[in-house]
């Protein structure tokens, strides 16, 4: 390759971070000037952790597991990904008020525009997941797997949110509508709701037992909550490693075919 | 290839499948030449804008090809972005943020450092008149400051082609003229615009070419003076007594071709212009029709427009 080529290339790389850059500084400045619109992504992960924890937390305690550490890392990644799509209710509102255009008509790469909502994703799904964890101290939370245990929590929540990033961006580009964001939030909710996120799996019988088994959700969630429930093991983390890439990946694809899609 | 900046061969675009399908631009040549200002002009629906669309890269081209700054709107859509200025039709802007954010913005998504952009905001703002209101949100901005601030935004990067989408739509005479005289402005430093519009006077006005639209295809293009000269004679135009349309229609004919008008109106090309008023005046005392109303009109855009399409131009001012 020539010294040209690479130094172009170099350029082009630095002006995408720039415009990554940018396009979340807007997102949290629109964050900041409509709170509204982000607050009920901070309270109801909360809400859920206490509501699970406290009113449907004995079905889990019978089995000798604190409640608040079973529920904790479920109400983080929910969470997250609430928070995280808020970047395509924003990119929906681009679309309306025809601001994507404008994004669309610089002369930046296109997948910044993809990878932009994904920094943007992890800025608002950063914050409830911390609010998550704070609020489980407060409710008796321990860590015996120590502080890894809650980096573990952050990195699944932070991965979820960026796949549920990705699948709301490709169903926007797709369909260009609300039913985007509502369909993304069925899907995390039938993906979240048919893992083990109310009982292990060992108590679970019949077709639930069916979908959890092979639901990725059940191996992140395995791989988030080990810290809270006992020593971390490489055994119950790779498979929540492999879902989240996969995951990831698979929804990264989508987002990127969908943009192509709507650059025609 | 030529050296124009915006040059369109057999452009067509269709939206839908199968049966459904709108042919939308329908095979439009075009050619605007350096430093001029060209004029799209067209009702609502005549594909004007999806012309645009297609010349600004927001949009692929179903046949045909298109140059813009010398670059194919297809293959190199990265560097027709890098010339041009777009100002859509519905001014984008974040409502949420002020305008020097929007700039700043801006500013980044066209590759300018931090205090070029700085610089480059504070210049466009005190040139379209909005410093004093750089630090509002947009929200509170009336309709000829968002405008206007549009503009601006399509000015960060020195474009040296400008495409503005219906500019003026919706805006107010005293805010229309002011975009005028800054889209003249522009142009006088060497800029080339092409706008599209859909009010006749902003075509004549600011146009130093026009090419007339109608169901994705161009009936007419030229100088605005030459395509006038080109209708010939002024056209009157009665109002009559909804009981002597006919009559009257019949009694006009003499004086030469009917031509298009609004409803209830009837519009006539007098071939000796302005010397035949009097004499259609006698004409409809003798047959006893009312005239409620009567004006000569010398030849105008809407004239040309509806010599070409048939029909008059919705809205037209």
């Amino acid at each position: 390759m020539s010294a040209v080529v690479e130094s172009r290339r170099h350029d082009a790389d630095a002006r995408s971070l720039e415009v990554m850059v940018a396009l979340v500084r807007r997102s949290l400045l629109r964050v900041r000037r409509m709170p509204s619109a982000f607050i009920p992504s901070l309270i109801m992960p909360v809400f859920q952790l206490v509501a699970f924890s406290g009113a449907f937390g004995a079905a889990v305690r019978l089995l000798g597991i604190d409640p608040m550490n079973w529920y904790m890392p479920l109400n983080a990644i929910q969470g997250a990904s609430f928070g995280a799509l808020g970047v395509s209710f924003g990119l929906l509102n681009d679309m309306e008020t025809g601001f994507f255009d404008r994004v669309l008509m610089a002369p930046a790469r296109r997948s910044v525009i993809v990878f932009g909502s994904y920094a943007a994703a992890i800025a608002r799904s950063v914050v409830p997941v911390t609010f998550v964890i704070l609020v489980s101290f407060l409710g008796g939370l321990h860590t015996p797997g120590g502080p890894v245990a809650i980096a573990m929590v952050i990195v699944a929540s932070v991965m979820v949110a960026l796949s549920a990033c990705g699948l709301a961006l490709g169903l926007t580009f797709r369909m260009r509508n609300m039913g985007a964001a509502t369909l993304t939030q069925f899907a995390i909710f039938f993906g979240i709701f048919l893992s083990t996120s109310q009982v292990p799996l060992s108590e679970m019988s019949g077709w639930l037992r069916a979908c959890a088994r092979v639901n990725p959700m059940t191996n992140i969630l395995r791989f988030a909550r080990q810290g809270f429930l006992g020593d971390i093991t490489w055994a119950q983390t790779w498979g929540g490693l492999v879902a989240m890439v996969a995951l990831l990946f698979v929804s990264t694809v989508f987002a990127l075919t969908g943009l192509r899609r709507y650059d025609r | 290839m030529t050296s124009s900046p915006i040059v369109a061969r057999e452009l067509v675009r269709h939206f839908g499948t199968g049966d459904n399908i709108v042919k939308a631009v329908d095979g439009v040549d075009l050619e605007v030449r350096t430093g001029e200002i060209f004029g799209l002009l067209g009702p609502n629906g005549a594909g004007k804008s999806t012309i645009v669309r297609m010349l600004t890269t927001l949009l692929k081209p179903t046949a045909g090809s298109a140059h813009v700054a010398g670059f194919d709107v297809v293959k190199e859509a990265d560097k027709v972005r890098r010339s041009i200025g777009v100002a859509l039709q519905d001014a984008a802007i974040d409502p949420l943020m002020t305008g020097r954010e929007l700039l700043n913005l801006q500013a980044v998504l066209y590759g300018l450092s931090k205090s070029a952009g700085r610089d480059r905001g504070d210049e466009l703002l005190e040139r379209v008149g909005l410093t004093a209101a750089a630090e509002r949100r947009v929200g509170t901005y009336s309709g000829g400051m968002r405008r206007r601030l549009d503009l601006a935004l399509s000015l960060v990067h020195e474009p040296t082609v400008l495409f503005l989408d219906e500019p003026t739509t919706g805006l107010d005479p005293m805010s229309r003229l002011t975009l005028w005289e800054e889209v003249r402005r522009l142009n006088q430093s060497g800029t080339t615009v092409l706008l599209t519009t859909q009010y006749l006077e902003e075509a004549d006005q600011l146009a130093d070419r026009i090419a007339i639209v109608d169901h994705g295809r161009i009936v007419r293009a030229g100088v605005p003076r030459d395509l006038k000269a080109r209708v010939g004679s002024p056209t009157l135009f009665v109002s009559v007594d909804q009981s002597h349309v006919e009559s009257a229609r019949s009694t006009l004919s003499r004086f030469g071709e009917l031509r298009p008008s609004a409803e209830g109106t009837l519009g006539v090309g007098l071939a000796r212009g302005a010397e035949d008023v009097a004499a259609v005046v006698r004409a409809f005392d003798e047959a006893g029709i009312k005239v409620r109303h009567l004006e000569l009109n010398e030849p105008s855009l809407d004239d040309v427009f509806a010599e070409a399409t048939g029909h008059r131009l919705e809205g037209a001012q």
